[in-house]
């Protein structure tokens, strides 16, 4: 019987693990200030090989035409755009902490389906009247199941035995590992989210991504719930395991969003940009290996 | 000829298909109004701005046997997604005929 975790067991764990990449913490920080944002982007990008290079290779793209090939990051950055810029930052430095944090077999499935509520989350943030910082969205999705990671690094047999008994018993990970541990990874995420000085709504949305209504009326919340629900109902991960077993109509509700026919674009949306994102060509493709 | 109308990703978009909704770029500036029809230079064009996805309308080409079949298949895939689920709570009901919906189309 696996033992009751704390939030104490889980900050000692964090000397095992490596520093938050400072970069998505820059972003958030100076989302709402051009006059920092842009050159705090030029920098990380003139810093970042792999980060420039594809960047560039965007801007060239774009420019498809133009007489000259670009190739200084400040006009490659004007004619990408900041707020893609920015989504690609974001998803790389966490793909790369993720990969270095949690090296783990389990790691690339648990990256599509992050990525794939990501897609879920950005496109219900751009579909609801509500408003909800994207790049706060995409963070939170790309994140919201960091909890389930530490547990199979620290917790591996209960872990397993959670998997099973969950699949077995027809319930929730979260039930059973809230049977088994006391906990769920939804609050264990949310711990290390906040010690690695993410906002407390990006870690209130990873704490309640299964259990919204206690989470509500942050929107951030709402929008992490529906991602999982909706990766799942529309299997973008094709996977087998893929369940929707409810959905908080309090979500939807603090959204603004009914399951009308108006849904069938958001369908269409997510799906297209999913496949788009999971193209092994597509340049925000960085799922770690 | 029964057509259909779908959101794909700018790499399937082809010569020929037309836009059912206009695409705009990051700016929200229109790249091609509606009912376009795309040719193998606007694919391009698309694609250098950066754009992942169009919505288009182009002919089913599909028999009314693969149709139905095609309905069916979707139809048991949704299901078994939502076989735990309380289709009496309104909200998840509703999500689950959209979704129906949308794999049947």
């Amino acid at each position: 019987m696996p033992s009751t975790i704390t939030e104490s067991n889980v900050l000692a764990s964090r000397d095992a693990l490596p520093a938050f990449p400072r970069v998505v913490l820059q972003i958030l920080e100076t989302i709402d200030d051009p006059d920092a944002s842009l050159p705090l982007l030029t920098r990380q990008v003139e810093t970042d090989a792999v980060l420039a290079a594809r960047v560039l290779s965007l801007a060239n793209r774009a420019s498809h035409g133009g007489r000259q090939a670009v190739s200084d990051v400040f006009t490659a950055l004007s004619l990408v755009g900041m707020a893609r810029v920015r989504e690609m930052a974001i998803t790389m430095h966490l793909a790369d902490f993720m990969d270095a944090v949690f090296p783990l077999q389990k790691l690339e499935s648990f990256w599509s389906h992050s990525l794939a509520c990501a897609v879920c989350g950005v496109e219900v943030a751009h579909f609801t009247p509500v408003e909800v910082s994207i790049e706060a969205s995409l963070i939170a999705c790309l994140m919201h199941d960091v909890g389930q990671l530490w547990l199979y690094r620290f917790e591996p047999q209960g872990m397993q035995s959670a998997r099973a008994q969950a699949e077995a018993d027809g319930v929730e990970i979260d039930t059973m590992e809230r049977r088994l541990f006391g906990i769920d990874h939804g609050t264990i995420g949310s711990w290390l989210a906040a010690s690695w000085g993410l906002s407390p709504s990006i870690c209130k949305a990873i704490a309640h991504h299964h259990t919204p209504d206690a989470g509500l009326p942050e929107p951030l919340v709402a929008v992490a719930h529906l991602a999982e629900i909706l990766s799942n109902a529309l299997n973008l991960t094709h996977d087998r395991h893929n369940r929707v077993r409810s959905i908080s109509t309090a979500s939807c509700k603090r959204l603004q969003i009914d399951w009308g026919p108006q849904s069938q674009s958001l369908f269409g949306r997510i799906e297209a940009r999913s496949r788009h994102v999971f193209n092994p060509f597509a340049p925000e493709l960085n799922a770690p290996h | 000829m029964r057509t259909r109308t779908r959101y794909l990703p700018i790499e399937d978009a082809q010569e020929g298909m037309t836009l059912a909704e206009a695409v705009k770029d990051k700016y929200q500036r229109s790249l091609l109004p509606a009912h376009s029809v795309l040719t193998a230079e606007n694919v391009q064009q698309l694609q250098a701005h950066e754009v992942e996805f169009v919505c288009v309308t182009f002919t089913d080409a599909r028999s009314p046997e693969e149709i139905a079949n095609h309905t069916a298949e979707m139809a048991h895939a949704v299901m078994d997604i939502f076989r735990d689920a309380d289709l009496d709570q309104p909200t998840t009901a509703a999500l689950f005929n959209q979704v129906l919906i949308y794999r049947s189309a």
